[in-house]
């Protein structure tokens, strides 16, 4: 691959369960039945991002569940975000989301497990990948992007082209509130029966998560009967609720399927996707109907909290004009 | 179809009508979409189009009335530009269609007649999904529909060539299938390393031709 110099400045010590190189990626690549992939908590690659000096959708490591560890090849500041997954230092020092470290050659990192289910870790300029339709996001099921199209596993090497140790980094502001982590807000689906049922069972009670990965979550509960086996197969975006054949529903998450044929009962709202993203297998989730209106009003206050927080980070932030200029 | 996207369903018509309205559907969204960077690229399934679009820079009620005004448009003759016509080799049965002489005894004919009804079809892509590069081919000779595996296989190779209700689709990749493997190819209908990675596209044409002895 020709282009600019890359330096390897982390070590897989042990992939864990499963950690891939994710960008922002792949949304308009639907048509060729390529999944957008990408980050599935685009906060969490976004608040990691900003917090190095990147761009919003630079190559991160998405980390999914405990397990994953590194350690440093050099002299390096990174920039945590996503959920709350355990993460501690050699020292045994905590690491908290939203936060920037700096790290020197030999340094260990371990995502020990925590109540969430991803966090993002990234370095100044991005993870250095393979580029498939635009994107370094890295598709497991077919066996492309990232880093060889593969999870990590112990002994790879992890590049970046401009390295930094960024003077004083600062963490994200935090927005404080409650949490509401197992809360599900959702949309009406196409194949709801209007005369109640599927829509009411969904959000009637809780739901465990059986399984996850990155195309979808799979529920556990009462089956759901909708009356509809199966529909002419349809586009479906990151969030879809399917309801198949045995009455538990499925949702959608960035690794989706591009076309489905099961019926859809609802959709979660966009602001909610780091909710799902965050969600372990055995965890309780709950779906909470709302309006449109709701709906737009949580992703405009989701998408301005980020700008805020990019514009404190950024502006207090007494790194090198040099360094800004190189990320171009 | 959730708060940013319009999900587009269209009846009245077979298989191939309703993909062709949908293709030219998305196509005329692509013509929106050029001058106005609030919609995203419209995904066409085999009789609806979902058109994602921003929900903050436009309101998810008038998205969906812009969509519904556009299907309404009499449907221009905006074939795409340049059809392509992709030979496929195939080997038929034995180890290479494991499910071929289940499926010839399903509908009542010798499996050199299947395979001989298989390759007599020039098929349309009628849209593309499921996975990067499967295409949905149409239409299946009336005599060759079944319903789908009563159950899928757990992995089903890449290059292998099946049919399941009125379609015949090639799996560029290793997945978990339920539809009836009757051939394989080697044909990559998926790679990452091409500069185009995937090789049909909507309005192609695909013939199968079979390979030595069956």
């Amino acid at each position: 691959m020709s282009g600019p110099v890359a330096i390897e400045v982390l070590e897989v010590v042990d992939g864990g369960v499963e950690a891939t190189i994710q960008d922002a990626g792949r949304p308009n690549a639907a048509r060729l039945g390529v999944p957008p992939g990408g980050a599935c908590d685009p906060m969490g690659l976004a608040i990691a991002n900003v917090l190095v000096g990147n761009a919003c959708d630079r190559p991160a490591l998405e980390v999914f569940l405990g397990g994953t560890a590194l350690r440093a090849l050099v002299e390096l500041t990174l920039g945590v975000g996503g959920g709350d997954l355990g993460l501690v230092r050699g020292t045994g020092e905590r690491v908290e989301p939203g936060e920037a470290i700096s790290v020197t050659a030999g340094d260990a990192l371990r995502f020990t497990g925590g109540p969430d289910a991803r966090a993002y870790l990234a370095v100044p300029g991005g993870f250095v990948g393979e580029r498939v339709l635009g994107s370094v996001s890295t598709l497991v099921a077919a066996g492309f992007g990232g880093h060889g199209g593969r999870v990590l596993a112990g002994g790879d090497r992890l590049a970046a082209p401009v390295p930094a140790l960024l003077p004083e980094p600062l963490p994200w502001p935090t927005t404080g509130g409650p949490s509401r982590r197992h809360e599900v807000r959702i949309l009406r689906g196409p194949h709801a029966r209007p005369a109640g049922g599927s829509l009411e069972a969904l959000t009637g009670g809780a739901w465990r998560v059986a399984s996850a990965d990155r195309m979808a979550l799979r529920l556990d509960g009462p089956p759901i009967d909708t009356g509809t086996v199966e529909l002419p197969s349809h586009g479906v975006t990151f969030g879809t609720i399917q309801l198949p054949a045995d009455g538990r529903p499925i949702v959608l998450l960035a690794d989706h399927q591009t076309t489905g044929g099961y019926p859809v009962i609802a959709v979660a709202i966009s602001a909610d996707r780091s909710v799902l993203a965050q969600l372990r297998p055995g965890d309780d989730v709950t779906f909470r109907p709302v309006s449109l209106a709701d709906a737009v009003a949580a992703l405009r206050a989701l998408r301005e909290a980020l700008a805020a927080g990019e514009r404190a980070v950024r502006e207090a932030a007494a790194w090198d004009d040099l360094w800004r200029s190189a990320q171009g | 179809m959730g708060d940013s996207a319009v999900l587009a369903t269209l009846d009245g018509g077979d298989v191939v009508a309703l993909a062709r309205r949908a293709q030219a559907l998305a196509r005329s969204l692509d013509g929106l979409r050029r001058d106005d960077d609030r919609w995203g690229l419209a995904v066409p399934g085999a009789a609806s189009v979902l058109v994602p679009f921003d929900p903050l820079a436009l309101d998810p009620a008038d998205a969906a009335r812009a969509v519904a005004r556009i299907g309404r448009q009499p449907v221009v003759d905006s074939s795409p530009g340049d059809r392509r016509v992709h030979d496929v080799p195939v080997r038929y049965g034995g180890e290479s269609g494991p499910d071929l002489d289940a499926v010839a005894a399903a509908v009542g004919l010798t499996p050199a007649d299947v395979v001989d009804l298989h390759a007599s079809v020039a098929y349309e892509v009628l849209f593309l999904g499921f996975q990067p590069g499967f295409g949905y081919l149409g239409e299946l000779p009336a005599q060759l529909v079944l319903p789908r595996r009563e159950t899928p296989r757990p992995r089903v190779p890449a290059g292998s060539v099946a049919i399941a209700d009125r379609f015949t689709a090639i799996y560029p990749l290793p997945s978990p299938g339920g539809w009836h493997l009757i051939g394989q190819t080697e044909v990559a209908l998926f790679d990452a390393a091409r500069e185009e990675p995937v090789l049909l596209r909507a309005g192609d044409s695909v013939r199968f031709v079979p390979l030595g002895d069956r």
